[in-house]
């Protein structure tokens, strides 16, 4: 696409080239202004020592425990996009399919105690319910609503995936109804570890831990295994891997279970930790999931899972560090707006994301 | 050995359908909805629609008549079957804790009101005759056919809006006497569904016959025809509310108001290629500008009438428009979806938040917006709003038709085919792309300003990014870049769905799928441009031999 | 040519708008006269009855449980009224303003619609109700609390509007009263949800707050859909409140209530909640952490009135297999039973049986009607404000679900 040596510089273009200074200046007054803003929230804050150090670490560790769950789910963002070239939409409502399915495992077994008694277990069989479908609704969803745009320029697919995120929703209302449902709540997971003076639900760090657990498991899968290594062909240059031999379409089918199947470990945790499963809770940490994939630098899989925890953490702790400090009144209203803006301010300033390098260079 | 194994699997897949439906609640729903009072009701008609399609599918390339008609039997048994078995188990196990359509009401209204056991047998007979009925249909001649699916059409849409028709209709005299004989109070009389599908019917009939004996007309033909059509239709959508009344009035005052705003998206993607998720920003602009000039009550500026606060709404817009288009100038293809989606959202925190509550309101909105006057003539209708907007809408069009057409639309165009080229060109790239943000702003905001006033209240829960998403779909199922694509766009996915209102939350399943029917089998949109669908089909016809090469 | 056309039917239809006929008044028909025009339905034919709620998007459960509702009551007189059928027919308003003036057009164009009932958000009522009422049309809210609806100061469009769920400001008022002059606690944080109910209540129990001589440390805000409340709690904890005030809805509540248990500072303030969450998914949604929460309900214990209550429960279990899934289910019942009582009170029959109902008569009676309901006494002021507000806290004492009873679980701890 790009057609960089092709732009002579003829007047026209050089004339472009002073205007641009001016837009450059309207852009440095945009990054000095967010600076000045958080330099100055910041201050304000500090000034106002209205935080302890243990609550400063709980902002900081329920961060990581949000981004945790926003990185697995931007894993699914950033492979699909790596592959296809397309914004799944629909992909945080895959994640919601696996918190039903979590569900609907998790309750009879905390009925007749098994959870109680074997958590190790339980649980085992509760991700396994999520991953297992969330990964073949991702499957399906492929294969029904996306395939045939495998070869389609245009916004089309991405329409088809508004389509998707709607009927998914829609379909999981109709089948379960629209109230919210209660994860059910073992006792074990009440353990709180102290240390130092702070403490730390074990709930919080099981599910970090686990979800790190996870995602390492998907990168070796992405960086070792054949099927791992044909995906990032793909990415790399779809037409190329095809001509070396590579089975695009499998590769395809492979991500979207790999993606889904992610996402449902994400929605059972989500549900685990937030207790509450009903058809629209997709939908917003699918939209900031994606912010976290672009974080990252969309197309790369360590990207996407720093950008997912970077999200959750200034999510967790910006409304209190630097709304605050300049005197906002309800500061954690605005939290998306800090997710978005951030969002927006990568995609504007470094679009190739924290870690991406040459997917975006491409795609740009 | 192959068409069998093709009609068991299309029975399965229908039967699976059917399950879908019965248990996503729909059945049940479309059950309380009659089309012939008292005789057939909606969700009958869908079961009788499945069993016949089933059939009509399973016996397509299969061979022989007789093959046909026992693939579609086979095909409907095996639907019936698996709708049986659904019936059988919601009766024997408790499945409502689970799947909350499961009711007694859905099991009875499966076995046609008999027990578990004949009415499982009369699911299974229903799919057979069904089915094969649906074949006999699939290898009857095709005018035959033709005439009989279009005399059931016209039967279930004059029941299912029967209610709407019936309002249209409130006249004395021979109306009133036609009315009479095709409804009751609650429904379409038997007689009357008779009368509709044999009028229906012969009418299809007479013009198969006629266009068979005719000759293909040419492209500039075709043409001709399409714009007296598209005439026709404008002249309809423009005396429809007169004939029709308040409620079909509100309707097309919303699909006006869509018009409008896409119109304005139009610009923006269809011709400079700048993927905008955040329009609705503007639409908000707009109608907090105008309530906040306005308003009556104490939050209110300036007192303006709409005509002093409307060109400074739209101004305003403009503004916004460019300042918004600024930062992301370098953006393109999704990722200027993505930050523009995060800019919309950003907009409807900003405005419901207690931060911006002593200037916007916060939830509560801003109330008391008077309405448009004339003289002392006030537009205080939806019906009469409806004309300022299809007037506004008017203007929007010849705008958006002059643009598309001068030297800056053709920059767009350059612009959306590669942005580099076009730069090597001489395009000045700043320039147009923050005229198409503004331009496109401007329509929006003329737009929320319009909406401001209609609804004499503004809060910020009207500005979500649905708004957004439904822009953008109507113009891409409408036909990027094509202005009557716009309007096609805007009375399908917004009046229709308005129309199925009662239907609440389904229609949002019913939208999804459309979207994900329309995009699969229709990419290029209903009324695609002609350059696009060009485009798309070259492109198509380049990327087929890619394709074949990949197995599955 | 084309644009000349355009231009020409522009024109046309403008003219034509202009002179489109306002509504019908005053009229005679059969044995009654009305000056807003009278309604007759024949012999047999359905007596229509309209509704709109949000059926749809992530506040459906609240106006579902609102239309529910009214079913049950439907179903309760058996599906008859005066020998005459009834219809009801719902409407969704996606709680949004837009969503009730097209509902609202849709009712009111429909001939011989009597009554309306609904909605549930005061965003969808301020279009809607002056829609309705220009079309002689009365309109019951159901749980539509904002002030301005039925306040003095309302204006000519908004008097065929009541409703049958309380205001804002006494509800606001009464809970403040308990916290401070009851409980003694000086110091509170209010909580909203942007929604506009919960943010009108919060600020209004700020303002009764403080005038009592309570210090409102601050008024947060969290979005509805909103689940990881631990950072805001925290920076609550930090201002160390003895109350958390949060007249919000289930689900943000519930994630409040069980999270305020794992935030240090937070495990002894009272978290004290809205009407609507007097509902057993609220216990379901909170699990353990609902023990001890506290809420501002009207006085519906049995000593005082609502006997009814239980029963609509188990007819609204058996008849959708599910228990009251929001919060005011019990004020649209009582809606729908004004309703009737109203219908039946003017409808008029004549020898051939058909029914006159004059729109103006109808109004009156609605605000004439009174009795007890399901949700406390009905009984209209000339505003439109029909249920008196008579509170009463009450605090949930056990987890399960099963064990919701109003009086019971939760219980009823004050007066």
């Amino acid at each position: 696409m790009s057609a960089g040596p092709l732009a002579i510089p003829s007047v026209a273009a050089r004339r472009g080239a002073a205007r641009m200074s001016a837009v450059s200046l309207a852009l440095w007054t945009v990054r000095f202004l967010v600076v000045a803003l958080v330099v100055a929230g910041t201050i304000g804050t500090i000034l106002k020592d209205r935080y302890t150090t243990a609550q400063w670490f709980e902002f900081v560790l329920f961060g990581l425990t949000i981004g945790s769950l926003y990185a697995q789910v931007a894993l699914g963002y950033t492979m699909v996009y790596g592959v296809l070239r397309l914004i799944n939409f629909a992909h945080g409502d895959i994640m919601m399919c696996g918190a039903f399915a979590g569900y609907f495992v998790a309750t009879p077994l905390e009925n007749s105690g098994f959870l109680e008694v074997h958590p190790v277990l339980g649980m085992a069989a509760i991700l396994a319910a999520g991953m297992v479908v969330s990964g073949v609704i991702a499957v399906l969803t492929e294969r029904i609503a996306y395939r045939p745009f495998r070869r389609v320029q245009g916004f089309a697919p991405l329409i088809c995936a508004f389509g998707v995120s709607f009927f998914l929703e829609q379909t999981f209302r109709g089948l379960f109804g629209s109230s919210v449902k209660s994860y059910p709540a073992p006792k074990w997971e009440g353990v709180e570890f102290h240390w130092a003076g702070l403490s730390v639900p074990g709930v919080d760090l099981l599910v970090i831990v686990l979800a790190v657990a996870f995602m390492a498991v998907l990168y070796l899968i992405v960086q070792k295994t054949r099927m791992g290594m044909a995906m990032r062909a793909v990415s790399e240059d779809g037409e190329a891997a095809a001509l070396m031999g590579v089975d695009v379409g499998k590769v395809i089918v492979f991500t979207f279970a790999l993606g889904g199947a992610m996402a449902g470990i994400a929605g059972v945790f989500y549900a685990f930790l937030f207790k509450q499963v009903y058809f629209y809770m997709g939908f917003t940490p699918g939209i900031k999931a994606f912010g976290g994939a672009v974080l990252g630098g969309i197309g790369s899989v360590p990207g996407a899972m720093l950008g997912g925890f970077f999200l959750g953490l200034v999510e967790s702790v910006g409304p209190s560090l630097f709304l605050d400090g300049i005197g906002i009144k309800a500061p954690y209203e605005l939290r998306d707006v800090i997710a978005y803006t951030l969002m927006i301010l990568v995609l504007v300033f470094r679009p190739q994301g924290i870690l991406g390098e040459h997917m975006a260079k491409k795609r740009a | 050995m192959k068409t069998l194994t093709k009609a068991a699997t299309t029975g399965l897949l229908f039967g699976v359908g059917g399950v879908y439906l019965a248990l996503v609640g729909l059945l049940e729903m479309m059950q309380a909805r009659p089309i012939v009072f008292g005789a057939v009701n909606l969700g009958q008609a869908v079961l009788a629609l499945l069993a016949l399609a089933c059939g009509a599918v399973a016996a397509r390339d299969a061979g022989p008549a007789f093959a046909r008609a026992g693939a579609g039997l086979l095909g409907g048994l095996l639907a019936g079957a698996l709708m049986a078995l659904l019936q059988v188990i919601v009766a024997t196990v408790p499945l409502q804790g689970m799947f909350i359509a499961a009711s007694p009401a859905l099991r009875n209204m499966l076995a046609f009101g008999f027990a578990p056991g004949p009415g499982a047998l009369a699911m299974l007979l229903g799919g057979g005759i069904g089915g094969l009925a649906g074949a006999v249909l699939a290898v009857s001649v095709p005018s035959l056919r033709r005439a009989i699916v279009a005399g059931a059409a016209a039967v279930v849409i004059a029941g299912v809006f029967q209610e709407l028709i019936q309002l249209m209709i409130q006249y004395e005299g021979i109306i009133g006497w036609i009315r009479d004989f095709v409804y009751t109070w609650q429904g379409l009389r038997p007689q009357g569904a008779v009368a509709i599908f044999v009028i229906a019917g012969g009418t299809s009939l007479v013009l198969s016959h006629r266009s068979s004996a005719g000759h293909v007309p040419s492209p500039d033909q075709r043409r001709r025809r399409r714009f007296i059509s598209a005439g026709v239709a404008l002249l309809v959508l423009v005396l429809m509310p007169l004939l029709a009344g308040a409620y079909i009035g509100e309707v097309l005052m919303l699909v006006g108001l869509y018009i409008l705003m896409g119109m304005g998206l139009n610009l923006e993607v269809g011709l400079a290629g700048l993927l905008d998720l955040g329009f609705v920003a503007f639409f908000a602009v707009g109608a907090y500008t105008t309530a906040l000039l306005m308003s009556g009550s104490s939050i209110g500026l300036l007192h303006l009438s709409y005509w002093e606060a409307m060109p400074i709404a739209v101004l305003v817009s403009i503004l916004g428009g460019v300042l918004f288009g600024l930062p992301v100038l370098g953006v393109r293809g999704d990722y200027l979806a993505v930050a523009t989606l995060g800019l919309g959202e950003i907009v409807r925190i900003v405005v419901l938040s207690d931060f911006a509550a002593p200037l916007l309101g916060g939830p509560q909105g801003v109330l008391d917006i008077p309405k448009p006057s004339i003289g002392s003539f006030e537009l205080g209708s939806p019906v009469k709003l409806f004309y300022l907007t299809l007037v506004c809408a008017g203007v929007a069009a010849f705008i958006a038709w002059r643009l598309e057409n001068s030297r800056l639309g053709r920059a767009w165009e350059a612009l959306r085919d590669d942005e580099d080229v076009a730069q090597a060109l001489g395009v000045n790239l700043i320039r147009s792309k923050l005229l198409a943000y503004g331009l496109g702003a401007a329509f929006a905001g003329l737009g929320g300003s319009i909406f401001a006033t209609m609804l004499g209240s503004v809060y910020p829960s009207s500005f979500q990014l649905l708004i957004s998403i439904n822009v953008l779909a109507l113009i891409i199922v409408g036909g990027m870049g094509s202005l009557p694509g716009v309007v096609l766009g805007a009375i399908a996915l917004i009046g229709l769905p308005e129309l199925l209102r009662e239907f609440g939350e389904y229609r949002y399943l019913f939208y999804g799928a459309a979207l994900i029917v329309m995009m699969r089998w229709k990419p290029e949109g209903l009324w695609p441009s002609e350059v696009r669908s060009r485009e798309l089909h070259a492109a198509a016809g380049e990327a087929e031999p890619v394709a074949a090469m990949e197995p599955g | 040519m084309k644009t000349k056309l355009l231009v020409a039917c522009f024109g046309l239809a403008l003219l034509a708008g202009a002179w489109w006929p306002g509504p019908a008044r005053a009229a005679t028909s059969g044995p009654v006269t009305d000056p807003l025009g009278v309604i007759r339905i024949p012999k047999g034919a359905p007596i229509v009855i309209g509704g709109y709620w949000v059926l749809s998007g992530p506040d459906t459960a609240l106006g579902l449980d609102e239309k529910r509702a009214v079913e049950v009551a439907i179903h309760d007189i058996g599906g008859n009224l005066l020998g005459h059928p009834i219809e009801f027919q719902a409407e969704d308003d996606q709680c949004d303003a837009e969503g009730g003036q097209t509902a609202a057009t849709k009712l009111a164009s429909i001939p011989n619609m009597v009554i309306v009932l609904g909605p549930a958000c005061s965003s969808a009522a301020t279009p809607a109700a002056p829609i309705l009422w220009q079309a002689g049309i009365v309109d019951i809210g159901t749980a539509c609390t904002a002030p301005s609806l039925t306040a003095p100061d309302r204006k000519a469009t908004y008097d065929g509007f009541v409703r049958t769920v309380f205001s804002d400001n006494d509800q606001g008022a009464f809970d403040a009263h308990y916290i401070y002059d009851v409980l003694k606690l000086k110091t509170a944080v209010a909580v909203h949800d942007g929604s506009p109910y919960a943010e009108q209540l919060a600020h209004v129990f700020a303002g009764a707050f403080t005038q009592l001589g309570g210090k409102v440390l601050s008024i947060e805000a969290v979005s509805p859909t909103e689940v990881d409340m631990h950072p805001v709690l925290t920076r609550i904890a930090s201002e160390k409140p003895d109350v958390i005030y949060m007249p919000i809805f289930v689900a943000a509540s519930a994630q409040i209530l069980r999270q305020a248990k794992e935030i240090p500072g937070l495990q002894h303030a009272l978290i004290y909640g809205g009407a609507s969450l007097m509902a057993p998914d609220m216990i379901e949604a909170a699990g353990p952490a609902v023990v001890g929460f506290h809420i501002g309900y009207p006085d519906v214990s049995p000593t005082s009135m609502g006997k009814t209550y239980p029963k609509l429960v188990s007819e609204y279990t058996k008849m959708f297999g599910e228990a009251p899934i929001s919060g005011f289910h019990a004020n649209a019942y009582d809606g729908a039973t004004l309703a009737f009582k109203a219908i039946a009170a003017v409808a008029k029959t004549d020898s051939a049986g058909s029914l006159y109902i004059g729109r103006k008569a109808l109004r009156d009676a609605v605000f004439a009607t009174t009795f007890d309901g399901t949700s406390g006494p009905i009984a209209c002021d000339q505003y439109g404000e029909c249920a008196k507000f008579k509170g009463a806290v009450f605090e949930y004492t056990n987890a399960d679900p099963k064990t919701f009873k109003i009086g019971v679980n939760p219980k009823k701890i004050w007066p």
